[in-house]
């Protein structure tokens, strides 16, 4: 059965919900490989995260061939 | 149309922009691991001589065992980076191809998207690497990281706002006319360039290694963004998330 509800759409016509979800997937993306000085992992691990920078490490090659600053 | 059909057009469209960025983010890392890791080991290696000489390390196999494993986790992480940056940054471009796709020049959504991938390249991209480049490891105070961090995304998202709003001001004029707004772009971003802060920190390093490691960052980089507007735009072209939703176009 076809319902008469539709998608919000913006005034461009592309769902707004689709565009919510990219932009939260560009800034969490963008962070993690970006900037993440252990400050995720630091939710479930405490300070230790800073210290032990798994994410920092992880990304690092990436972040400074991209041109972000690392250290 | 009904809210299902719509629904699965919006999921075909967050999964073909998803993928396009994910591949290209492949693309990216790969073409690191080629052009930039080597400039990436000698850098380091300046930094482990330092370590040596200030006598903070010594230089014995159990370090180098260390190092060895240290750096494979690093270079394995350039790729996984690689899909996670190239699925964010495609995310960014998905919203903008799906927003602006109809005033974009071009016949096909293929070269639509390169279109776009080069002007995105330019603004957000290559504009604020003119002003904060790419370092490599022994560059750069750890101090001033938070500093540096802002500098460069400020400038990214003042380049970023600043071609959308022009683009938005192009609209109000006609023909030739249109011109203006890319004068102004280029006027308000040239000023931004002198005015804002430079980069704190002295570079120590080879200028050799800092050049060669630069080059090799744009071009990397320059990969990832012909990918992903190739990608976006051959899926769209094989997808259609737009085809039969009025609304959508």
């Amino acid at each position: 059965m076809s319902q008469s509800r539709q998608i919000n759409l913006s005034k461009s016509g592309v769902p707004v919900i689709a565009i919510v979800a990219l932009a939260i997937i560009f800034a969490v993306g963008l962070f993690v490989v970006g900037f993440d000085q252990g400050h995720i992992f630091s939710i479930a691990f405490g300070e230790q995260a800073f210290e032990d920078q798994f994410i920092h490490e992880l990304t690092h090659d990436m972040r400074h061939a991209a041109g972000f600053p690392c250290h | 149309m009904s809210l299902g059909v719509n629904a699965m057009k919006t999921f075909i469209f967050l999964i073909i922009v998803l993928i396009a960025g994910a591949f290209a983010g492949l693309v990216h890392g790969s073409a690191n691991l080629v052009l930039v890791e080597p400039y990436l080991d000698e850098a380091i290696g300046i930094e482990n001589q330092n370590l040596f000489d200030s006598g903070e390390e010594d230089d014995t196999l159990e370090f180098w065992v260390e190092y060895e494993g240290y750096r494979d986790w690093q270079k394995g992480g350039q790729l996984l980076a690689g899909v996670i940056l190239g699925t964010s940054i495609g995310a960014l471009f998905g919203i903008v191809f799906a927003l602006s796709r109809h005033s974009l020049p071009g016949n096909n959504n293929i070269k639509k998207a390169l279109i776009l991938a080069g002007i995105m390249w330019l603004t957000i991209y290559f504009i604020p690497f003119l002003k904060y480049p790419a370092n490599p490891p022994t560059v750069g105070d750890a101090d001033t990281v938070v500093l540096r961090a802002i500098l460069y995304l400020s400038f990214i998202a003042i380049s970023g706002f600043a071609a959308v709003g022009f683009y938005k001001l192009s609209k109000i004029f006609k023909g030739n006319k249109k011109v203006v707004a890319l004068v102004g772009y280029t006027v308000f971003i040239s000023a931004v360039f002198v005015l804002m802060p430079d980069n704190p920190d002295e570079i120590t390093a080879p200028i050799d290694l800092v050049d060669g490691f630069r080059i090799m960052s744009v071009l990397g980089v320059s990969a990832y963004w012909i990918a992903v507007g190739l990608f976006l735009g051959i899926l769209w072209n094989r997808f259609k998330p737009n085809k039969e939703v009025p609304s959508f176009n």
